[in-house]
């Protein structure tokens, strides 16, 4: 059994309380009339309306005080510490070896600049608003390429799911499709769309659309049997059974391909940029190596990497919102 | 007795073995590769140097020393990083913005002597495209390799239109990739050297700009540098090093050699009749002159305050400090050179007659 933290004691004690003032009030309709049980520490009275109330006095305070959550900030503090704090152990160790690097030249400074150097680009490109301006040309790229890919991606998936004579005729080539690296088609993709946006969001949206079909197709597939029975019993139809059903319990394994989906989408995009860009957090990332400005580089992919953290933890929050129904076991 | 006698001996042969040490290896770097990454250069003295062997040949009979070339696909930009990570020695023919970067990024680097002067910047569009002058570029997708002497070239070509970067859209792409994007209509114009001669031969594109008729700010350079680490173990073969590139200018220089310069040229892939038409009219010793004069001096300064007028350095760097002549002196002293060829002023005007002049006058006669 889990250890009770105090303050839900309190309240549980007083909740049970009222249940059982509740449950007294219900034999009393039934005609039960109640006896004070002469409790010491449980004071009871009974009202004029044969409801009783029953307090325990030496855990009033408390309960006074708990009235009062603890403040948002204390409880943001507690958060970020019992939750991300475990997760930031290891950046500041890296952190630490980085800046050792520096002070000790262990490596060239033009290859590896100084945490404070790249703190001051971080600055200056903030300031200058260059970084916003790389930053939702990128972003919005990943976008529009992961609504495309993730959009057909669910529809296949959930084709291939609904139909298993469809999913005989397209499997091979899919998972053959899914084999090649993305980056592998920029040749072949260069030559038939160019290197303007057409390009970045078909590549992105290739990315995204393998993983979420997957994700889809398997979610769907493994929704257990005796769920499905369920909706045949209770006679829903085909769309019933989908939105009430077979969707909520297929929502783990899509949401699985949907992060996937996204998080290479936003790497391919990176890489994308790498390659034939003229703006983009990719492309800062090039013009630094060029111009042997790396703590450009080192400023973008740390931009990039907290932008793949936020998708990640962004929609991990959705599942766990779509996922409320569940109740813990 | 027996057992001390063995140790000795072994110590003994040991320490003979020790004796002959590893051998230096001399490792040389020249930023860029040929048509299809063959590692072969054009356009400067290096490649001559490379591909007749003239470093090889000074240390025939050395056979304690070793001379290893690496060609650098990324061009400055990525020979910059080998020179940081300390794998290079000497730098064969870096243009001027990489090596002006580097400096300024506190790389400990000395200028030895020029590898190539006033190489030609060529605009190139596609043959059915509206864009004619430089100023129809506004807006329009570039392909221009970032980093290297063109582009630093190229944005004082824009500045002179009174146009910046930021009304180009500059997209980096290496030689060959800005050649297979211009022909397949991924980009509207490219920014290049010599290579795109041979397109505009076969009706492929059109060149709108050439930098060889315009002022000479707007021509690429390159020399040949060592880092100071080397130059300080081994002064010596540095100067060993600097004779011998200083017999390939000098050979690279002669009228006489013209069409082999431009065959040594061509095993990069890049057609011969590309160098004739670049250099139609103009002297190899030119584009070949091995001396520190006033004009490679002004050129480079120039070069410094436009990288940083363009914000491409943040650091001004030190010039006086740079140049490192006494190689070169003793090199010319040694191979009695030192009236070969003719000096200009930092406006190009020529100060000096130069013998290799006289010759090619006595060839056309």
């Amino acid at each position: 059994m889990a250890r009770i933290p105090p303050q839900l004691l309190t309240q549980s004690l007083q909740s049970s309380a009222a249940l059982a003032a509740d449950q007294h009030a219900a034999l009393l309709l039934g005609g039960y009339h109640p006896t004070p049980t002469g409790d010491a520490l449980m004071q009871e009275t009974i009202t004029e309306a044969g409801v009783v109330r029953a307090r325990i006095p030496a855990l009033d305070n408390l309960a006074a005080k708990d009235h009062q959550q603890p403040s948002a900030v204390y409880r943001l503090a507690i958060f970020v510490v019992t939750r991300l704090g475990p997760g930031l152990i290891l950046p500041l160790v890296l952190l630490a070896v980085w800046q050792l690097s520096a002070t000790y030249g262990w490596l060239p400074d033009q290859i590896l600049p100084a945490p404070a150097l790249v703190l001051d680009v971080l600055q200056e490109r903030i300031s200058d608003g260059s970084l916003w301006d790389d930053t939702s040309i990128s972003l919005l790229r990943v976008l529009r390429g992961f609504t495309l890919g993730a959009g057909i991606g669910l529809a296949l998936g959930g084709a291939l799911a609904a139909s298993p004579r469809l999913h005989d005729y397209l499997n091979p080539l899919f998972l053959a499709v899914s084999q090649v690296p993305i980056l592998g088609w920029v040749p072949l993709l260069i030559l038939v769309i160019g290197i303007d946006e057409g390009l970045k969001n078909s590549l992105v949206a290739l990315s995204v659309f393998i993983p979420v079909t997957l994700g889809t197709f398997q979610g769907i597939r493994d929704v257990p049997f005796a769920y499905r029975e369920v909706g045949q019993v209770l006679t829903f139809s085909r769309l019933q059974s989908l939105t009430t059903i077979i969707l909520p319990a297929a929502v783990p394994a899509i949401f699985t391909g949907l992060r996937e989906g996204l998080s290479n989408g936003w790497q391919t995009l990176v890489a994308v940029e790498l390659l034939a860009s003229t703006e983009g957090l990719g492309f800062q990332m090039a013009y630094g190596r060029q111009l042997f400005q790396l703590e450009l580089v080192i400023a973008a992919m740390l931009v990039i990497g907290l932008i793949g953290f936020l998708f990640d933890f962004l929609l991990g929050r959705i599942e766990t919102h779509l996922q409320r129904w569940q109740v813990a076991a | 007795m027996k057992r001390t006698f063995l140790a000795v001996l072994l110590g003994g042969i040991l320490s003979a073995g020790a004796a002959f040490a590893d051998p230096t290896v001399i490792r040389v770097g020249y930023p860029g590769v040929g048509v299809d990454n063959q590692p072969y250069g054009y356009g400067d003295t290096a490649s001559l140097a490379h591909v007749g062997k003239y470093l090889e040949d000074a240390f025939k009979d050395n056979p304690d020393v070793k001379v290893q070339w690496t060609f650098f696909r990324g061009a400055g930009p990525e020979l910059n990083e080998a020179l940081a990570a300390h794998q290079l020695d000497f730098a064969a023919g870096l243009g001027d913005l990489p090596s002006i970067v580097g400096r300024s990024r506190g790389l400990k680097t000395k200028f030895l002597l020029p590898a190539s002067e006033h190489g030609s910047l060529y605009l190139a569009v596609s043959p059915k495209s509206n864009i004619n002058t430089i100023d129809d570029l506004k807006g329009h997708k570039v392909a221009q390799f970032r980093g290297t002497n063109l582009q630093i070239a190229s944005d004082a070509v824009l500045e002179a239109h009174s146009l910046t970067e930021k009304d180009v859209k500059f997209v980096s792409l290496t030689t060959a990739d800005g050649l297979a994007a211009l022909t397949s209509g991924n980009v509207d114009a490219s920014f290049g050297g010599s290579e795109y001669l041979d397109l505009q031969k076969r009706g492929i594109v059109k060149i709108i700009y050439a930098s060889k008729t315009d002022a000479p700010i707007f021509g690429t350079n390159s020399a040949f540098f060592v880092t100071e680490e080397f130059e300080q173990a081994h002064p010596d073969l540095t100067q060993k090093v600097v004779t011998a590139f200083v017999k390939a200018a000098a050979w690279g220089s002669t009228e006489a050699n013209r069409q082999q310069v431009f065959e040594a040229w061509a095993k990069s892939g890049v057609p011969v009749e590309s160098f004739a038409e670049d250099l139609q009219g103009l002297s190899l010793a030119r584009e070949n002159t091995a001396l520190i004069d006033d004009f490679i001096k002004a050129r480079y300064a120039d070069k410094a305050a436009k990288a940083k007028q363009y914000g491409l350095i943040k650091k001004e760097i030190d010039l006086n400090s740079w140049f490192e002549p006494k190689y070169l002196e003793a090199a010319l002293k040694e191979l009695k050179l030192e009236n070969f060829w003719p000096t200009y002023d930092a406006n190009g005007k020529k100060l000096t007659d130069g013998a290799v002049e006289s010759q090619k006058q006595a060839a056309a006669q």
